[in-house]
């Protein structure tokens, strides 16, 4: 049976989503309480377009989201969308809930309350201005565990004091190790005896408040 | 408000916080601030106070009780109750779940305007009040002499 995602609120965001997911063979509908919105997604050829409230159960009901796979609650606002998330999950027994917040203190609450994701797009921006400005030799990062853990590429600059040195005599803070180093065409998978070299891509991974003390470690010089 | 006054008894804590200060939340903390209770009303606009007695002696805040911040600005150790009546659904949903699950307030009370969504609530452990359900007993009663109720 193909997968059902229910796309609540949000018209831009319900129009991208519904056409890729449409397009991997998903069986999407789209609940907005904006008629003249409903009017435009109903344009797109095999979505389920449902006008009403989303918060309110029996637009749910109407729309027959009972035991759906995914529901996206996308409304600009926050106490709407965990009301959705909260209603779809209990009432409706959906297996998976994603909320999108606007503010960022709000997200382990939302956990809390059985959000299964909660995507803030403050947070992130927050987190790509907090990497790029204050440590511009991370490339790539990678939440993992709903953000509490991150794995991190970075690369070891020239003259860096870590250069030439055994991982074993490397002090690392707690909580983060070396998974992998990446040198030239060549994957390394290190041990306490690797001497790391000058353009060495480190894959780090570190959980919790470690991560600064970490990557400063390595690329100090 | 008998509820008020053995809560406190029991934990010492006195203060009851009200969100929302519409026809519901004034009267409320008329009612509360004149038995002598501490009370806290917060509304996003400033000028709903103006539906409060001038005999009022709680304190006002201005502010969005979705956000956290409001709460942290307050004592909440001190606080038993927690109201939330604004006029959306949702707001005081989120307001109640809140200031359960993150600030463990004993009693929470939230109005719901749609009964529909009192169901999930429950199992929080928040207690709702639904302005329809009551309205509609009691005209019940008025009609029937709550025989049928």
């Amino acid at each position: 049976m193909k997968p059902r995602v229910i796309l609540i609120e949000g018209y831009d965001e319900t129009r991208y989503l519904a056409k890729s997911l449409i397009g991997n063979g998903y069986k999407v509908t789209a609940i907005n309480e904006d008629i003249e919105k409903c009017k435009l997604l109903a344009g797109i050829s095999n979505l389920r377009v449902f006008h009403g409230d989303g918060s309110k159960p029996f637009v749910l009901d109407d729309a027959d989201v009972y035991d759906a796979d995914i529901a996206v609650a996308m409304s600009p606002f926050d106490d709407a969308n965990l009301v959705i998330c909260e209603l779809c999950k209990k009432k409706f027994n959906i297996k998976k809930t994603v909320a999108v917040v606007s503010d960022p203190k709000k997200t382990d609450f939302f956990r809390t309350m059985g959000i299964d994701s909660v995507v803030c797009a403050i947070s992130a921006i927050s987190n790509i201005i907090e990497q790029h400005i204050l440590l511009s030799d991370i490339k790539t990062v990678m939440p993992i565990g709903e953000g509490h853990a991150e794995v991190i590429q970075i690369s070891v600059p020239e003259n860096a004091k870590v250069t030439g040195q055994k991982l074993c005599d490397i002090d690392l803070p707690k909580q983060a190790i070396i998974g992998c180093v990446l040198r030239g065409s060549r994957t390394l998978v290190p041990h306490g005896q690797t001497t790391l070299e000058s353009g060495d891509g480190l894959i780090l991974i570190v959980a919790g408040p470690n991560k600064e003390a970490a990557i400063r470690k390595l690329t100090a010089k | 408000m008998s509820i008020f006054s053995s809560n406190s008894k029991k934990t010492g804590k006195t203060c009851t916080v009200i969100v929302g200060c519409g026809r519901l939340g004034a009267n409320i903390a008329d009612s509360l601030s004149e038995a002598g209770k501490d009370v806290v009303i917060i509304d996003s606009n400033s000028d709903s106070f103006r539906k409060l007695s001038p005999m009022f002696g709680g304190m006002k805040i201005t502010g969005d009780a979705t956000e956290m911040l409001v709460f942290n600005d307050l004592d909440m150790k001190n606080v038993s109750s927690v109201i939330a009546v604004t006029n959306h659904d949702n707001t005081n949903i989120m307001v109640a779940q809140i200031a359960r699950e993150m600030f463990h307030i004993d009693k929470v009370i939230a109005r719901l305007y749609d009964p529909a969504r009192e169901c999930v609530y429950r199992e929080l452990g928040i207690d709702t009040i639904c302005p329809v359900i009551l309205s509609t007993n009691e005209v019940d009663n008025l009609l029937f002499g709550g025989t049928t109720a």
